[in-house]
């Protein structure tokens, strides 16, 4: 009951992107992928939806390797959402949400429950590429939910970096949902505090190497994000949640933590 | 198309009635130029011709439909190729690669004489129509070179146009400029090089003409190629819709891109091919029909494809009947002179939009 990467390697040029990466994404479970700028998180992704053809190491769903799936289940498994979603065709929002279901049946109900689901309805008949980023980033995480199955996986490069804080809340609570009904999370997220609370699990990336991975609270402790970024972090508690902050260099600290 | 559910419906049918008022528009243009005269040096009027004359523009009604309905879907699919709403098949050099093969095959007389493999095919006797069968096939002595010099450009184009790994919309464009003024220089060339009649007949071809005489079976491949190309396009409409999203979306989705890409390049060569074999390197009708009917009936592939073969029809249609009712003193004025007069101006608006762009 799980998505596995072994030794993922993948170079463009002389750069190794991923450099022999090991990853396990339990069904329902949210992983966070974290790491610095050019750590392969995004490379990781592509690969792991089979956009890209890795040069090394193989991945496997509920040990069948994802090459050899008929492209109706590969699709059904795996749902994918890009940084920046393209939508250039000007193709309304239905039009773009109905095309998750591409290589599937046309079922218009998981359509119209994906639309709703991302409070979508009213803006359906909306050309797409003239919505707001953090609105194009709801279409295509409505597209996504009408691809894939209950079972399948999200697979999702910075799904918060572009909502406001209410569609930030909004959208946790979906891929909450999509994890608790049976589903798996795979999601790079940029800042520590929001994979510290949404995600069960972290993955770090350093350089193409996975350089620890397991369940968040311990994976994304101040110590360990600062082997990371190589930078000081700061854990702030309060009300129940958590921020992880990176510490200014100079020394001017700081009043109130952000505790909403 | 017509599903009953509630907010769908209105929009698809929507799509298909303003589908269907091009079409009408394009009706009214064929009554226009059937009925449209003006003797050489005469004044303009309208009249029922009598039979010859009907044949004449019946051929030319036949060439223009046909040739702005390839125009039109081959900009749809290079539109689609390329995610570049710049694209067509002057603009990007497939017209004049076309030309180019045109004109070897005809300065080596491969084309329906001596030296093609296939000018003495024979259709079986049992065969309807077979005459016209062995013509058509002959015919693709023409085509084929059309085809394959169109392609030939199409793929220099995307390779000189790419910017950092991927194909730059900009780029694009000049490479197919330079690929096109290449191919033409050839072009001239080989005219230059070409006995009097010859010459002189490509001359007025390179300019972009609707022929009112035209070998039938030509016309009936072309007409089977524009045919061909408005039914592949409604078959892909769904591919080219998921295709606007990036390369890993659409992959996510279950695209085939690599299939689709091939195809629909192939598809555009053919179809431009054909345009360019009946009337020679007519510019901007592949760009003016899409972007025509997108702002009519908005952007889903399968109407858009369908549209624009209408749309590229009427262009055409519309360019020719101009041409019948204006008189500058130097007889007809050929319809490539209207095509890209017409049509430059819309390039530079969609350029300065920018819209699209990566």
């Amino acid at each position: 009951m799980t998505l596995l990467a072994a030794g993922l390697r993948k170079r463009f040029g002389a750069v190794a992107a991923l450099d022999g990466v090991d990853a396990r994404f339990e069904r329902g479970r949210i992983v966070a992928i974290l790491g610095p700028n050019g750590a392969g998180k995004s490379t990781l992704l592509r690969t792991l939806i089979g956009a890209l053809r890795p040069d090394a190491g193989t991945i496997l769903i509920d040990g069948v390797e994802t090459g050899a799936l008929a492209r109706a289940a590969r699709v059904r498994c795996l749902g994918y959402v890009a940084q920046r979603p393209l939508l250039a065709g000007a193709l309304s929002v239905r039009e773009v949400v109905a095309l998750g279901r591409f290589a599937l049946d046309r079922s218009q109900e998981r359509v119209e429950r994906a639309l709703a689901a991302t409070e979508l309805t009213r803006e359906a008949e909306r050309v797409a590429s003239t919505l707001s980023l953090g609105q194009q980033q709801r279409v295509a995480l409505a597209r996504a939910l009408a691809q894939v199955d209950a079972a399948g996986w999200l697979v999702l490069d910075e799904p918060l970096a572009a909502l406001d804080p209410a569609h930030s809340v909004h959208a946790m609570a979906l891929l909450r949902a999509h994890a608790r009904g049976g589903g798996g999370v795979i999601a790079t997220i940029h800042d520590p505090t929001s994979a510290a609370l949404i995600a069960d699990d972290a993955l770090l990336l350093d350089r193409g190497r996975a350089v620890a991975a397991g369940p968040a609270p311990a994976t994304l402790a101040p110590r360990m994000l600062e082997a990371l970024y190589g930078v000081p972090f700061a854990q702030l508690d309060g009300d129940g949640l958590v921020a992880l902050l990176p510490r200014p260099m100079h020394r001017s600290s700081q009043g109130g933590g952000s505790t909403s | 198309m017509k599903s009953p559910p509630r907010a769908r419906a209105d929009p698809a049918a929507r799509t298909w009635r303003r589908i269907a008022a091009i079409g009408a528009a394009l009706a009214a243009l064929v009554v226009l130029r059937l009925f449209v005269e003006r003797p050489l040096g005469g004044a303009a009027s309208f009249g029922w011709p009598e039979e010859a004359i009907r044949t004449l523009r019946m051929t030319a009604i036949a060439a223009a439909l046909s040739v702005g309905a390839a125009l039109g879907v081959a900009g749809v699919f290079l539109q689609g190729l390329l995610r570049n709403p710049l694209a067509e098949p002057f603009i990007l050099g497939v017209s004049g690669g076309a030309g180019l093969g045109v004109t070897i095959a005809l300065a080596f007389a491969w084309a329906g004489t001596a030296g093609s493999s296939i000018a003495g095919f024979a259709a079986p006797e049992w065969l309807p129509g077979a005459e016209l069968v062995a013509d058509a096939v002959r015919q693709l002595g023409l085509v084929l070179p059309a085809a394959i010099g169109g392609i030939a450009a199409l793929v220099a184009v995307i390779a000189l146009g790419q910017r950092r790994g991927a194909p730059d919309p900009l780029a694009l464009v000049l490479a197919g400029v330079v690929v096109s003024t290449m191919c033409g220089a050839v072009v001239l060339l080989l005219q230059h090089l070409s006995p009097q009649g010859l010459r002189s007949d490509l001359a007025a071809w390179m300019i972009g003409r609707i022929p009112e005489a035209v070998e039938p079976a030509l016309l009936v491949v072309v007409s089977a190629l524009a045919i061909a190309g408005v039914a592949l396009g409604a078959a892909l409409g769904r591919s080219m819709d998921a295709a606007t999203f990036g390369d890993d979306e659409a992959h996510a989705v279950g695209v085939p891109l690599r299939r689709l890409r091939w195809t629909l390049g192939i598809a555009s060569g053919l179809l431009a091919a054909a345009a360019v074999t009946v009337a020679g390197p007519i510019a901007f009708v592949g760009l003016v029909a899409p972007h025509l009917v997108r702002s009519l009936a908005g952007a889903r592939h399968a109407p858009l494809v369908v549209g624009a073969a209408l749309a590229g029809g009427a262009l055409l249609l519309a360019a020719d009947i101009l041409r019948q009712l204006v008189d500058l003193g130097g007889g007809r004025i050929p319809v490539g002179i209207f095509a890209a007069l017409a049509g430059g101006p819309v390039f530079l608006v969609l350029l300065r939009r920018g819209k699209g762009f990566g």
